[in-house]
């Protein structure tokens, strides 16, 4: 089989604050521009000041696979998903995508506090990059899976948190591109709902859709997922079947 | 969710190995990228769509703002240019005149004052989603475009008020009206993409907003500006805009000098600023 996702060797740099910072302001930049022109040779941030968020990762993923990433805070998993969304660029690398991608890094992405639930609906499908028809013919189908029926037409802003965040992810759970990206969306709403999502993209996978999902839960990463990456400083450390490398990384966890 | 992967077109296996999406360090290229802006337009009407929904229902008066900045200004304007400055019209009356010319003036002003910082205050969705991000520059010009239309209305009002009639000039409206929106896209999505990198461009634009306000023949007309310097004034893309407006509606002669040179200036500035945008917002993403 053909993959879907080719990953070559992506890395990603980032100056640590304290160098040269990153929104300067007009006078920092002109200053910077003078003083690199007085001194020629000293104006190269030194080594110190940067770091590898992402380092020369890897990796193919075949059409149809659950794929978990696993790893801890600041390991470089929400780097790596922002680079394979086109959120951020890779500093090195390349990353060759043979179909849509649709990335739900948070859910409810744009909902407008003063907008209605269903003027929502339209509004997140959109910006996540669903087509209007699609969106209309799946309307019923959201709603219904958000439970918000009687409130569809009220602002947001009165809305429950749990209401607002069911309607968040039934708008994201029905969104099906061929490549889907996850970041810890699934833990949202109470136990009942969680399953229902986890059943709901247990059924989108099925039908050919590729997905990532980093996760700190463990459990959901291993009903859920086939492989697991996982990464630890910015570097792919193991890459294989979800149940091996979990168990690689508690041990991690447990030596440290 | 009753379709299978084998008729659900989007999963049938592509016959060519070229990818749909190609991600790289090196800079992408610029035809692709409007390409996929163009193909974004469904994302680019909700953009418009959400802003006017929401400033109609937050604000008391609603619709009622969009004519009355150009009104209230127009007011002060007659009061002080006009009884007091006596500054000449084109034979037209004096309101009329300065409304006319408010009218592009504050479609263009306001598309890059609330432009200029879109990508800012907008920073919690590029942050999480990839579109192309000239769209939200693009949809306040979107949302001001609408403003500008509904302001044209009162417009026509006065001109029936005044019994200007209404000639075949009209007819290039169109045209002007698209010229100034390729315009405010063009300068809205430059700052926007800018302040991302030096914030100081949220500070020195209201000066400069003012500063080219008085640059324009809003006020004045342009024949009040010595021959000499014509030309030069001219370079200024809003000059051709607003005199050939005023001419439109007004049936006077068209400045067609005029016209061509902010033709042309719009055109270089379109072209710089797609590349300066392509350039900049690289590393967008990373500087919010």
């Amino acid at each position: 089989m053909l993959p879907i996702i080719q990953v070559n060797n992506i890395s990603k740099q980032y100056r640590v604050s304290g160098s040269p910072s990153v929104a300067p302001t007009l006078r920092e930049a002109l200053m910077a521009k003078l003083k690199s022109s007085f001194n020629a040779t000293g104006n190269h941030a030194n080594d110190s000041g940067l770091f590898w968020a992402v380092k020369d990762i890897s990796f193919e993923v075949n059409p149809g696979e659950v794929v978990g990433i696993v790893g801890r805070n600041g390991a470089g998993k929400s780097t790596l998903l922002k680079i394979i969304s086109r959120i951020i660029k890779p500093t090195f690398g390349e990353v060759n995508i043979y179909g849509r991608v649709g990335s739900l890094l948070e859910i409810g992405t744009g909902f407008h506090p003063d907008l209605s639930g269903r003027e929502n609906v339209f509004l997140n499908g959109a910006i996540i990059g669903m087509r209007r028809e699609e969106m209309r013919r799946k309307f019923d189908d959201i709603v219904a899976f958000a439970e918000v029926e009687r409130f569809l037409d009220t602002p947001v802003k009165y809305y429950s948190s749990g209401m607002y965040m069911r309607l968040a992810f039934a708008v994201a759970a029905h969104f099906e591109p061929e490549v889907l990206i996850l970041d810890e969306v699934l833990a949202v709403g109470d136990v009942a709902f969680q399953k229902k999502c986890l059943e709901k993209m247990k059924h989108v996978s099925r039908q050919g859709h590729t997905i990532f999902f980093v996760s700190h839960d463990l459990l959901s990463v291993r009903q859920f997922c086939t492989r697991a990456l996982l990464i630890e400083s910015g570097q792919l450390l193991d890459d294989g079947p979800v149940a091996a490398v979990t168990d690689r990384y508690l041990e991690l966890m447990s030596q440290k | 969710m009753s379709q299978v992967s084998s008729n659900n077109p989007e999963l049938v296996p592509r016959s060519s190995r070229d990818p749909l999406i190609k991600i790289s360090a090196t800079r992408s290229a610029i035809i692709p990228q409007l390409t996929e802006a163009w193909d974004h337009r469904e994302l680019l009407y909700f953009l418009v769509w959400r802003d006017l929904k929401v400033r109609y229902r937050q604000t008391l008066l609603g619709v009622a703002w969009v004519i009355l900045q150009p009104v209230l200004m127009t007011l002060v304007f007659t009061i002080f240019f006009n009884q007091l400055g006596h500054f000449p019209s084109e034979g037209v009356p004096y309101p009329l005149f300065a409304y006319a010319g408010l009218l592009p003036w504050t479609f263009f002003a306001n598309s890059i004052s609330t432009g200029s910082s879109s990508l800012l205050s907008n920073s919690y969705i590029i942050t999480k989603v990839y579109f192309p991000r000239v769209l939200i520059p693009t949809a306040i010009v979107g949302v001001r475009l609408v403003d500008f239309l509904i302001a044209s209305a009162v417009l026509i009002g006065l001109m029936l008020f005044y019994r200007v009639g209404i000639t075949r000039h009209m007819l290039i409206l169109p045209v002007l009206v698209a010229e100034s929106t390729l315009l405010a896209v063009a300068i809205a999505s430059w700052l926007s993409v800018l302040n991302t990198k030096y914030r100081d461009i949220g500070t020195l634009l209201p000066v400069l907003i003012q500063v080219w306000m008085f640059a324009s023949p809003i006020i004045y007309p342009s024949s009040m500006v010595p021959t000499r310097w014509r030309s030069l004034y001219s370079l200024n893309p809003l000059v051709g805009i607003i005199e050939n407006f005023r001419a439109a509606f007004f049936g006077l002669p068209f400045e067609w000098r005029a016209m061509a040179i902010s033709a042309g200036v719009t055109l270089v500035l379109l072209v710089y600023v797609i590349h300066i945008f392509n350039r900049l917002q690289e590393g967008l993403v990373d500087r919010l």
